[in-house]
């Protein structure tokens, strides 16, 4: 177990490397020149070439990648040419205030998509079944950013039930613990605060989780279906257990495997996934940085910001591929070979009793977790 | 023979099990596929199809001139002359959209198969090539997975300047390494096949061993995988758009048109609701077919019986 989780963390560490080294080398193909816009607009000729060795720019690429990577080392992003600060405070200011939102939209992720998925295959074919299948359809077809723009126009600029955009009303007052508004009101007590953090979060969290809950539903769906048939669940039945009883701890206990695959996944997606939600409800976080950062040609804010979500990512996955032996006793024993980081799915950690899938039905989703399938991130979402 | 049999047959090759039907004709009853049912999937086939053929004649067909600018009608609301109304410019909606149907499909047409070229060459040689060769290709593959696409899309496109054309090769140098491993994996479970050694064994040579025995096996799988991604890989395109580094503005591309239409979403919605809508029935569209394809292709499901 040991030498697993150690090789997955050393795993974990080389593609980070691979990552920075990717992130790097994606900016110094950027068409305009970070040493003029550092310098100003106004600067001439000879101060864009100061700035430019200032930075450090004017050296070869490999020397420039050394440096950065030797002041990564020290933990110093470098400095962003549009906020004059160190890209590493911008980025504890903005990852605070994407991670409130991500959270939120995981919380409604997993509070409408696993019911809707266990109530979909527990009643295939019926109605509620029907109605997953609308919201996945929906969910990976309609775009989050046109989504966010007309849930914005109907229910905030029409019908007023909701703020338009920001994080706060003016005028509110919050105790700056966390970067978290939310958090920080609940903990503080502020109460009108929190109520009104919370109905800036509402249309930002549904527009960021509707793509994700998608996600969950189907793969719930399919997953539950797998075990559903399983003998254990019919024995479980056999035995007098409730009905609920039966599908909650039986069933669902056995398809979480596939789930928290997936919900780990989507922590790292919903993240990258802030860069369309945030600016359109004018709220800052690491989306909006990023965006801002790459149009204005802000090059180490940029590295900065993909290996931020990088992380987050790749340490959300690793986690996952972690805690599935601890929750699943099938999963332990090291016997599994591990090739590789589970960052897209792995076939070889697909739980679920294999085959088990019912071929008798048409499931156009149960083919997701067979092997032949898996190693493909679920379509359907900006992966 | 009569039309009840030959929709029997029909009915129980789409959902591979033989007899659906029994029984008169008058009491026959197709078997139940879940209340969404197969007619809705047959219309998003043709749906999809409808939008391929837009792609190719879309600008043609577009009632006018789609990036004709024309202040005097500006925002007008939808009308016989302007179905969808026009936007800030005057520009008519309906023809831009139309317009926007190539656009944004061969974009992501383009993307899709130059991923699905290098998912294949790269997946093959991984599985085919040894031990290194495939730990470090599914190294590369993982680093390429390492951040949601829409990032790393973001970060190449604005790095090659922000145009339809860097959006379209960040996406495909962003979107193989999943392909890759799917190729990986099913090519993996085959290679050692005993069809394959037979092949061997018979004199065929590795070249004819992968084209004609192993790349037909993932054939069936990556087509499946294609039609699914068309809509994520559009949401993507298009989101580059929105977001500023894909198409530029007077494009008539559908993620552009929304961002620009933002300005004046609440004077006038229609020049937001329809490039949106447009996406979402493609995609809807494409998911279905692509299920569609996988119920009837997905050699997972025709093995086992």
């Amino acid at each position: 177990m040991l030498a697993v989780v150690l090789r997955r963390l050393g795993l974990m560490v080389l593609v980070f490397a691979g990552l920075v080294v990717i992130a790097f080398l994606m900016t110094q193909v950027l068409p305009g020149d970070p040493a003029r816009a550092a310098a100003g607009r106004n600067a001439s000729p000879e101060q864009i070439a100061a700035v430019a060795s200032q930075l450090g720019l004017d050296q070869p690429v490999w020397r420039q990648f050394l440096r950065y990577a030797g002041r990564l080392l020290h933990g110093d992003l470098g400095t962003s040419v549009v906020t004059h600060r160190p890209v590493l405070a911008d980025l504890g200011e903005v990852l605070p205030v994407s991670l409130e939102l991500v959270l939120a939209a995981m919380l409604l992720n997993l509070v409408i998509g696993v019911p809707l998925g266990v109530l979909a295959a527990y009643r295939r074919g019926r109605w509620a079944d029907g109605l997953t299948r609308v919201v996945v359809l929906l969910g990976a077809a309609v775009p989050a950013f046109w989504l966010g723009l007309i849930l914005q126009l109907v229910l905030s600029d029409r019908l007023h039930w909701l703020p338009l955009s920001g994080r706060l009303t003016y005028g509110y007052r919050v105790d700056d613990l966390t970067g978290m508004v939310t958090f920080d009101a609940l903990v503080t007590g502020r109460w009108a605060t929190f109520g009104n953090a919370l109905a800036h979060l509402v249309l930002p969290a549904v527009t960021l989780a509707a793509p994700f809950i998608a996600v969950v539903a189907r793969t719930v769906r399919s997953s539950m279906i797998s075990v559903l048939d399983a003998d254990f669940v019919q024995l479980a039945r056999a035995t007098g257990a409730g009905e609920w009883r039966v599908v909650v701890r039986h069933a669902l206990r056995n398809a979480l495997g596939p789930i928290i695959t997936i919900v780990g996944m989507q922590l790292g997606w919903m993240l990258g996934a802030t860069v369309l939600v945030e600016s359109t409800f004018n709220r800052g976080g690491i989306g909006a940085y990023t965006v801002n950062a790459v149009l204005q040609n802000d090059l180490y804010a940029v590295i900065g910001s993909v290996l931020a979500i990088g992380v987050v990512f790749i340490v959300a996955n690793v986690v996952v591929d972690l805690l599935q032996p601890a929750l699943d006793p099938r999963l332990r024993g090291g016997g599994r070979a591990v090739s590789g980081l589970s960052v897209g799915g792995r076939p070889d950690l697909a739980v679920g009793p294999a085959g088990v899938t019912d071929p008798s039905a048409p499931d156009v989703e149960a083919g997701a977790d067979n092997a032949a399938a898996a190693p493909v991130p679920v379509a359907g979402v900006q992966r | 023979m009569t039309a009840p049999t030959r929709r029997s047959a029909v009915a129980g090759s789409a959902d591979g099990r033989p007899g659906g039907l029994r029984g008169p004709w008058f009491a026959r009853r197709r078997p139940r596929r879940g209340p969404a049912g197969s007619v809705l999937e047959r219309v998003a086939v043709v749906v999809a199809l409808v939008m391929v053929v837009l792609a190719v004649v879309g600008p043609w067909i577009a009632p006018q001139n789609p990036y004709r600018v024309d202040l005097g009608q500006s925002l007008l609301p939808p009308s016989a002359a302007h179905l969808f109304g026009t936007d800030v410019n005057g520009r008519d909606v309906f023809s831009r959209v139309l317009t926007g149907a190539r656009e944004t499909l061969l974009a992501t047409v383009i993307v899709l198969v130059v991923a699905t070229v290098l998912g294949v060459l790269i997946g093959t040689a991984a599985a085919l090539g040894g031990r290194v060769v495939d730990e470090v290709l599914m190294r590369i593959c993982d680093i390429g997975l390492s951040l949601p696409s829409i990032v790393l899309a973001l970060g190449l496109a604005a790095s090659l300047g922000p145009s339809l054309t860097s959006a379209v090769v960040a996406m495909c140098l962003t979107w193989w390494p999943g392909y890759a491993r799917l190729v990986r994996t099913v090519v993996r479970q085959h290679r050692d096949a005993e069809y394959v050694e037979a092949a061997r064994s018979i004199g065929a040579g590795p070249v004819r061993v992968v084209v004609r025995h192993l790349l037909p096996t993932v054939v069936p799988v990556m087509l499946v995988q294609v039609t699914l991604d068309v809509a994520a890989v559009m949401l993507v395109i298009s989101g580059l758009s929105f977001v500023g580094v894909g198409a530029q503005v007077p494009a008539a591309e559908w993620g552009a048109m929304i961002a620009a239409a933002v300005d004046d979403i609440s004077t006038a919605w229609w020049a937001l609701l329809f490039p949106g809508l447009a996406i979402a029935v493609t995609a809807v569209a494409f998911n279905l077919a692509g299920d569609w394809l996988r119920v009837r292709t997905d050699p997972t499901v025709r093995w086992s019986r």
